[in-house]
């Protein structure tokens, strides 16, 4: 199962018809459920609901074999968390769909890192959505540790100097 | 007065990816006298454990009103807490928090949200003038920003 999400607070309605039509051309052979949020776009091909409560959204991703979802940064992080592999495509300003296109950027260096894959354009979804099944997405190292560390050192220096 | 509310720690993130990232740089204020500030309610019980928790509401440039609404919300709290230092990851709430907290004589630290992959982030641009402690999470960045650091991105 492909599980296409989109988040719940705006739609995509571009991404949900593309791969509406993708499935039903059989280009995606694969069933796929769909997460689309609310007045969205009701797709003809197969099952879409506007939202799922955190514990049926785990359990859809878990289930899928892959996903395809806009870019944002709480998907991306999830597909990597989850070892899933990912094609994201960028919500556009042109198009409305988010307010700057901070998505590009995200999309291009997490692609460049080997983390997902990406479909910029609407023609190029096809092509990526058949390498899909074949992605193997390259682990992330975060360092949150390591962070929280210096921060901590930087809050020992001042509250020891502001000792009395 | 005990030396732990003398050293009040403001913890300022947007509820979204920007809590998300703060919290996972949490442990560093582990055992200190800390409280939140944060842009909606739905996060409140992420919050558990982080003190009193205000809720400013959501603003950004597009809106110069609720922007002027939240910023005097924000004076009241950081009259009221009087923080020694505030620690944000943004967004626009964060910024202001940043500047009053600085204005009253506190430290500050940023760390830009790891979506801001080309550049800082707006407010992290103006924030950058008056940290003293700005983290990113992408090593280009610190080498395109002077006085920014690089440790690691935290997700």
């Amino acid at each position: 199962m492909i599980f296409l999400t989109v988040g719940t607070q705006f739609p995509f309605d571009r991404l949900v018809k593309m791969v509406d039509e993708l499935v039903a051309s059989g280009v995606i052979e694969d069933e796929v459920f769909a997460q689309v949020g609310d007045h969205a776009y009701q797709p003809r091909s197969f099952q879409a609901v506007a939202s799922l409560d955190k514990k049926a959204f785990d359990e859809h991703v878990h289930d899928a074999s892959a996903l395809i979802s806009h870019a944002g940064m709480g998907t991306i992080t999830m597909a990597i968390d989850t070892a899933k592999p990912l094609l994201a495509m960028p919500r556009r300003k042109r198009y409305g769909e988010v307010v700057n296109d901070h998505q590009v950027a995200i999309a291009r260096q997490f692609e460049r890192l080997g983390h997902l894959l990406v479909a910029y354009e609407p023609e190029e979804l096809a092509g990526k959505v058949r390498l899909l099944k074949e992605f193997r997405p390259t682990p992330r190292q975060v360092e949150p540790e390591a962070v929280a560390r210096r921060i901590a050192e930087f809050l020992n220096g001042l509250s020891a100097s502001a000792a009395p | 007065m005990t030396k732990s509310q003398r050293f009040k720690i403001c913890l300022a993130a947007s509820a979204g990816g920007h809590l998300t990232q703060l919290l996972k740089v949490s442990g560093c204020v582990k055992g200190r006298d800390v409280f939140a500030v944060t842009t909606s309610d739905t996060v409140r019980r992420t919050l558990t454990g982080m003190g009193e928790v205000y809720v400013v509401g959501e603003c950004n440039r597009d809106h110069p009103l609720r922007v002027l609404a939240v910023l005097l919300r924000c004076i009241r709290i950081v009259l009221r807490e009087r923080p020694a230092v505030v620690i944000s990851t943004g967004a626009a709430h964060g910024c202001l928090l940043c500047f009053l907290g600085k204005i009253t004589g506190a430290k500050v630290i940023w760390m830009d949200s790891i979506t801001n992959v080309d550049r800082i982030s707006l407010s992290g641009r103006m924030v950058r003038f008056i940290a003293d402690l700005f983290l990113v999470q992408w090593p280009e960045l610190a080498q395109r920003y002077r006085g920014v650091e690089y440790i690691g991105s935290v997700i």
